[in-house]
């Protein structure tokens, strides 16, 4: 058998009608239109919920979705969205998200096509995640959340159908990942000691955001022993410290997700954001040497990482070139002394921070817990 | 793919070296920018972890490919 | 027979069709260009084959450029300085 056999591409026609009483489930199945997952079939009145939460114009083109780059209508979103089992309520959200997945720093193109595991992680912040419903507590990446699971299925089913990201046609991931299905969280404002992410980076409070990074899968980091910041962070410097995470040996940027337990800790030792992200870009990193087997396979020099790192065997190579590219949420369950580390996929790929319903940073300097950016 | 079929637009015929698993990329790439008629060199799949003596073998498989494209005569490729 | 609707949740793909520029008659003389997009290996392969080709044919010059990054499109001012400074192009290692 082909490898590509077993691959449910697309058909290049798709029928209008089908005779009454066709199974629609296995329909969108057959003509290739799934994540590997049943979907909704769409109805005319669903569609039509998800436009007009949409703004209304269902021929209005929001995007152009690589590697196809298919054109994304407002129509062609609601559809997905239908299939992906969204409320018309979530259209705000999917809307960003892909307006952010679609900006050229993201660059979605390599994203879609490398042979990495990446996949976009999705991070809603503000008041939209409570209107709708979204989860940012306990399991905050697994299971149970119709927000969290169906926002983030239907940006794959787009990334899929509009965007042509077929596994083993033009999607090359060796292995992928399984928040290739879904990989959408809520920070949990609530129950962090410190500002919400999207504060810290000029939006007001009362603004909804999401945050998109192409990124592994998140790695637990757990410490029940220690009782302070530098305790906590240092396991978590730990997690971060390995010669194989794509950024180890590619830059670009990463996140960690603080459980509400870890960050109280740290929080209790009197340390913001800008403290926490300093202290994980000093205290991580790997041995240069350790990077290329000591000198094994000759001199290697890794055109991927920035030309200031210093090329000796003893020089520490940071995992990540600053501190700001460390993307630092609190999220999850009130108990448990838990966090995770979300490796990125490189610096061929910028995370993109996107108002939903086009709120904009507010204007004046960045300030987050009485520090403020340059 | 993108780069040779700007290129092209710039009137410059342009070979752009492929391995046999880009194939299918490559080819929707040049499609959705509208130069089908754009043909890629395709190498033997992989190259980023061979001997400089199995890379000289690509070459070889490049060599008579990318003077057709240039050229324009019918590209008569040897699958690898 | 009564039918259902079913929805085709693709979209367009909507590109003006452009067609190839005219190919060379012949490689002696001309200038060629090697745009290397600094993936892995692609120097190597570029550089065996401008050795190659200049034993082959007499050509009138060969420049080599390196791409910022391997997973994006080149500046459209590295382009233009492609073209301006070359008759005929080679680039690795694409997808």
């Amino acid at each position: 058998m082909g490898k590509t056999d077993i691959i449910q591409a697309p058909s290049p026609a798709l029928a209008a009608q089908v005779p009454e009483g066709t199974d629609l489930i296995e329909w969108y199945y057959e003509h290739g239109c799934s994540d590997g997952l049943p979907v909704v079939p769409p109805t005319a009145v669903k569609i039509a919920a998800a436009v007009t939460a949409l703004g209304g114009e269902p021929g209005h083109v929001l995007a152009r979705v690589p590697p196809r780059w298919g054109s994304l209508s407002c129509e062609v979103l609601a559809i997905n969205m239908v299939m992906a089992g969204c409320r018309p309520e979530y259209a705000p959200v999917v809307e960003a998200a892909m307006l952010a997945l679609c900006e050229p720093p993201f660059n979605l193109n390599g994203v879609q096509a490398t042979t990495h595991m990446a996949s976009p992680l999705l991070v809603v912040n503000g008041p939209v995640r409570r209107a709708i419903g979204m989860n940012a507590g306990c399991n905050v990446f697994g299971s149970g959340n119709r927000a969290n699971a169906t926002i983030g299925r239907a940006l794959r089913l787009i990334l899929l159908n509009v965007g042509g990201g077929w596994p083993g046609l033009l999607d090359k991931s060796t292995l992928g990942h399984p928040g290739k299905y879904t990989y959408c969280i809520a920070e949990n404002e609530e129950a962090s000691p410190f500002a919400p992410y999207h504060v810290e980076h000029g939006y007001r409070a009362e603004d909804s955001t999401v945050f998109v990074l192409a990124a592994e899968p998140p790695h637990s980091i757990t410490n029940h022993f220690a009782n302070d910041a530098t305790g906590v962070l240092d396991s978590i410097c730990s997690a971060m410290s390995t010669i194989c995470n794509n950024n180890a040996v590619s830059a670009g940027h990463c996140a960690v997700v603080l459980g509400p337990e870890h960050a109280a800790t740290i929080a209790k030792s009197g340390w913001k954001r800008h403290d926490i992200r300093h202290y994980l870009w000093a205290h991580s990193g790997n041995r240069w040497g350790d990077l290329y087997g000591n000198g094994r396979y000759g001199k290697v020099y890794n055109r991927n990482l920035p030309v200031w790192y210093k090329r000796e065997p003893d020089a520490r190579t940071p995992i990540v070139p600053s501190p700001d590219n460390i993307h630092l949420f609190v999220a999850g369950g009130e108990a448990g002394r838990f966090s995770a580390f979300i490796p990125g996929w490189g610096h061929m790929s910028a995370p993109v921070l996107r108002g939903v319903g086009g709120a904009q940073p507010a204007s004046g300097p960045e300030c987050a817990d009485g520090t403020c950016a340059v | 793919m993108h780069d040779a079929v700007m290129l092209e637009a710039r009137g410059r015929p342009t070979a752009v070296i492929i391995t046999s698993e880009f194939v299918r990329e490559a080819e929707t790439q040049r499609d959705a920018l509208g130069m089908s008629g754009l043909e890629a060199v395709v190498i033997a799949h992989p190259l980023s972890s061979l001997t400089d003596e199995e890379i000289g073998q690509r070459i070889d498989q490049a060599l008579s490919q990318v003077e057709r494209v240039w050229l324009g005569e019918a590209v008569t490729r040897t699958r690898p | 027979m009564k039918t259902l609707t079913v929805y085709d949740p693709r979209g367009a793909v909507e590109a003006a069709p452009r067609a190839i520029t005219s190919r060379v008659k012949k490689l002696e003389g001309l200038r060629v260009g090697l745009l290397d997009n600094t993936k892995w290996n692609a120097n190597k392969l570029l550089r065996g084959l401008r050795e190659r080709l200049a034993a082959r044919h007499a050509l009138g010059a060969t420049n080599y450029y390196r791409k910022g990054s391997f997973a994006a499109a080149a500046d459209p001012e590295l382009l233009d300085r492609i073209a301006a400074e070359n008759d005929i192009i080679l680039t690795a290692i694409g997808d």
